[in-house]
């Protein structure tokens, strides 16, 4: 195995490429009680039309696949849920869909070995049938509807339908009432075909292992298949504009709830390690922006417009990126025009040095932090790996990052012609 | 992982928690109250007073630059009620030294210093808080009580409580009433901000890779010198009598698109080990995948997504959630009431409850590796009149029997049955 040492945080990660191609990553903690183990698919809501391959034809499926799949895949051809079984050994069995990736993890104190029997045999098992499949859509329907009494969640997806045109990150993960109708289990079985292959996979283990015997119990349980080739997808071709600037709806909330979104453009094609430190600078930028320190947040507060810091982040993956700012203002468009006055007057070279040093300073310690638990450690590893970054790379590269660079990206990526403002109001 | 206590003063407790399997230190402060109609508005809005500023760090944006500095210290704090208590909790994490990029070597003391100074020495001017503080922070804390109901689930939860509870102390808000604000001004919240501090129950937490010559770093700072010792009122767990009380149904319409059923159960035990039992009895009825309730709302009936149970122990009280379709009201109830029949005859297996058992032991072992988790597991012992550690909690979990959780589902009573449903929906 390679091994992979970071002396910042005193962690190592031990890094295997299987024949087969699947990437196993573990991440041995001493002294802990607590194992986790996540596996998962580059597969998610947004892979909804590829080709298999060896066929021709584009396959195109309805939307919420992936998710239906997720929900069934614990269901076994012997009658029992893997979900119970994992249950009964005393372990915290779940899975979750994304827009890029699906994956099914747990979480254990004992038992590991015996849970890994069951958790390796049902992802590489899939058995539907159309009995479970029908069963399942009262289910999902009741997860739907149960999203659509969450404010978050709405004014959320009015910001991506704000930003993207055609870009499928902006649809509902789990499909909706309507077009999860339309699954069955000839699709169901067609996706995990194409999609759950080990080239396609990586599975990352964090608690108190020792790494080789850990692989070599991994590999025992892996089933032989032929590689398959590559998986073409289809994703529609995305405009750099916005689809509109402002989207307000009505919702039974006490106070108005927003999201700020800016649509970054270009940002896949750049190297895997421009990508980390772009986004360090996007945090950074945004810290300095609208941080806890900032003139703007202390304006905001005591003109009773906000309460509380919003959320700032960054967002990016192989198709998307965007900045998403989310909290509760009691006059949004003040907010966001104060907001992008902020960018013109920061633009204008108005960065103070002893600020941005301080930021750097507290977005280390940050990273340090994710290194606490096991579960938060072995998630952001596998997040990281389908977006194309290493981890550990945050840290290493924060310390070095200039003044000069952060106006190149401000000036690169925070475009107002690319800013979107989301509402959520009684 | 070793725990430590001492008494700094009457009603003044500092607990160590040396763990060092975390990158943090973290820092914790409770003050317990009594949960009263008369302060619990006040007791609320103090934390968020407190943090706009310190008489060292006079604003909130002084605070900020400090804690930035220290490797991005975080500072937080909250409000809980437990029991028939009130806690107002502090809380500060810090990077450990040895994780530095330089050797500094004192963001420890200073964590210490700085969380002591924002809850012990606020910022006073002419015998009062900040007046414009106060002023922005009844209309923050206005807000916060008047978005109780933004979070359609929590809400359902929260007054299917406050029904089972009407007209004790239990039922009270634990952020206080919008009718309170009016009255409250600097001078006499800081009246009542010095009462707080005289009287209430002082727990300092501190966890991380540390050694024992922190508590005379702790004994020795000057805001804690300079408070007296003070007897504790916070009121223990304590068994409550049983009292004969109809099935209360509850409908109430709000903007929602779902159903939220929640079904109060009272477990009137006798015995504080009982709870043990309890704990496992809730766990087969609906707090795992494999429950009951899972298994026959979600998984045989695809009536909903959410179906689960939580077990509060101070107050011996079982709440049932369930996302249903407003049409499915009698169906889900009728299923639910099944699951409690059955638990009352015993169809389930001794199999089910070695299973439960492992499950709720794998979480309490993992409590050690989750910071916050276990200083409030230790804070929870401050209320119980049984102390264990890790340990011994997992022996009385080992101890639990099938007899003894049929003892528990025969004595379960459903209290109220509380269901949120859409404005349009006529009620009968």
């Amino acid at each position: 195995m390679q091994i992979i040492q970071n002396l910042k945080v005193k962690e190592s990660l031990y890094l295997e490429n299987l024949e087969n191609g699947l990437t196993i990553m573990i991440i041995p903690k001493k002294k802990v009680q607590k194992k986790y183990i996540i596996w998962g698919t580059n597969y998610g809501s947004n892979d909804s039309k590829f080709i298999v391959p060896g066929e021709n034809n584009v396959t195109e499926v309805p939307k919420g696949v992936a998710h239906f799949l997720e929900h069934k895949m614990f269901e076994q051809e012997n009658g029992r849920n893997s979900l119970d079984v994992l249950t009964d050994l005393g372990v915290n069995a779940n899975a979750y869909t994304t827009n890029d990736h699906t994956a099914y993890l747990y979480e254990c104190t004992d038992n590991f070995y015996e849970a890994l029997d069951e958790f390796m045999d049902y992802v590489q098992h899939p058995y539907f049938t159309d009995e479970n499949v029908e069963k399942e859509k009262g289910i999902i329907g009741q997860e739907i509807t149960m999203y659509d009494d969450y404010p978050e969640w709405k004014v959320y997806l009015n910001t991506l339908e704000a930003m993207y045109h055609e870009n499928p990150v902006k649809l509902d993960i789990t499909g909706t009432i309507d077009t999860i109708k339309d699954i069955n289990k000839e699709i169901l079985y067609k996706c995990y075909n194409t999609f759950y292959v080990p080239s396609n996979m990586a599975m990352v283990i964090c608690g108190d292992f020792e790494p080789e015997e850990l692989l070599k119990e991994i590999k025992k349980r892996i089933i032989k298949q032929d590689k398959k080739g590559e998986i073409k997808r289809i994703y529609p071709e995305e405009p750099e504009t916005i689809v509109k600037e402002k989207i307000v709806q009505k919702m039974d909330v006490s106070r108005p709830l927003f999201n700020i979104g800016i649509k970054v453009n270009n940002f896949s094609s750049l190297s895997s390690k421009e990508k980390v430190r772009k986004s360090i600078m996007m945090q950074l930028i945004l810290n300095l922006l609208f941080g806890e320190s900032s003139n703007l947040y202390k304006q905001l507060y005591n003109n009773g417009n906000i309460s509380y810091l919003p959320v700032m982040d960054f967002e990016f993956s192989k198709t998307y990126s965007h900045v998403l700012i989310s909290g509760q203002s009691n006059n949004p468009e003040e907010l966001y025009e104060n907001f992008k006055n902020e960018i013109k007057k920061m633009k204008s070279q108005n960065i103070n040095q002893e600020d941005f040093e301080r930021l750097k300073k507290t977005l280390y310690g940050e990273y340090i932090k994710e290194y606490n638990d096991v579960t938060d450690i072995a998630r952001m590893f596998l997040v990281d790996y389908f977006k194309d970054v290493n981890t550990f790379e945050f840290i290493e590269q924060v310390s070095n990052i200039n003044l000069e660079e952060i106006y190149q990206t401000l000036e690169d990526y925070f475009d107002e012609s690319k800013m979107v403002l989301s509402i959520v109001k009684a | 992982m070793l725990y430590k206590e001492k008494q700094i003063k009457e009603g003044i407790k500092l607990h160590l928690i040396q763990n060092e399997r975390f990158k943090t230190n973290l820092i914790a402060i409770f003050l317990s109250l009594p949960l009263e109609r008369e302060t619990v508005t006040k007791n609320s809005l103090v934390p968020m007073i407190l943090r706009r500023g310190s008489k060292n760090m006079p604003t909130q944006e002084e605070i900020s630059k400090q804690l930035e500095n220290m490797y991005g210290a975080i500072f937080d704090c909250g409000i809980e009620k437990k029991g028939e208590n009130h806690i107002l909790k502090f809380y500060l994490e810090s990077i450990n030294d040895e994780f530095l990029p330089e050797d500094n070597g004192t963001i420890l003391q200073k964590s210490i210093d700085k969380l002591l100074e924002i809850v012990f020495n606020p910022l006073i001017e002419n015998e009062g808080f900040n007046k414009q503080y106060v002023e922005q922070e009844k209309i923050n804390l206005k807000q916060i009580i008047e978005g109780r109901a933004d979070n359609k689930s929590r809400y359902a939860l929260d007054r299917c409580i406050e029904e089972m509870y009407k007209n004790t102390k239990y039922s009270l808000y634990k952020y206080g009433y919008v009718q309170d604000l009016e009255k409250i001004d600097e001078k006499n919240l800081y009246k009542a901000y010095k009462k707080i501090i005289e009287e209430c129950t002082v727990d300092i937490y501190i966890s991380g890779i540390l050694d024992e010559k922190i508590i005379k770093y702790v004994e020795e700072n000057s805001n804690l010198k300079n408070i007296n010792n003070r007897k504790s009122k916070i009121k223990k767990y304590e068994i409550e009598k049983e009292t004969e009380k109809q099935e209360n149904i509850i409908f109430e319409n709000l903007d929602v698109n779902q159903g939220k059923l929640v079904m109060g159960l009272k477990v009137p035990i006798q015995e504080e080990e009982k709870q043990y039992d309890t704990i496992i009895y809730n766990s087969i009825l609906g707090g795992s995948a494999n429950s009951k309730l899972f298994q026959n709302v979600r998984e045989k009936a695809s009536l909903a997504y959410t179906a689960n149970s939580n077990y509060i122990r101070m107050k011996n009280t079982i709440c049932i959630n369930c996302g249903i379709e407003f049409a499915n009201y009698e169906k889900a109830v009728e299923i639910i009431k099944a699951q409690l029949e059955e638990m009352k005859t015993g169809n389930f297996s001794e199999e089910d409850v070695e299973n439960s058992k492992r499950g709720y032991i794998a979480a309490i072992k993992s409590i050690e590796d989750e910071q916050d988790t276990e200083i409030m597991y230790y804070f929870g012992q401050e209320f119980t009149n049984i102390k264990l550690d890790i340990k011994g909690y997992i022996d009385m979990i080992e101890k639990v029997k099938k007899q003894d959780i049929l003892e528990i589902a025969k004595i379960v009573k459903i209290d109220t049955i509380y269901f949120l449903q859409d404005g349009s929906i006529e009620n009968n």
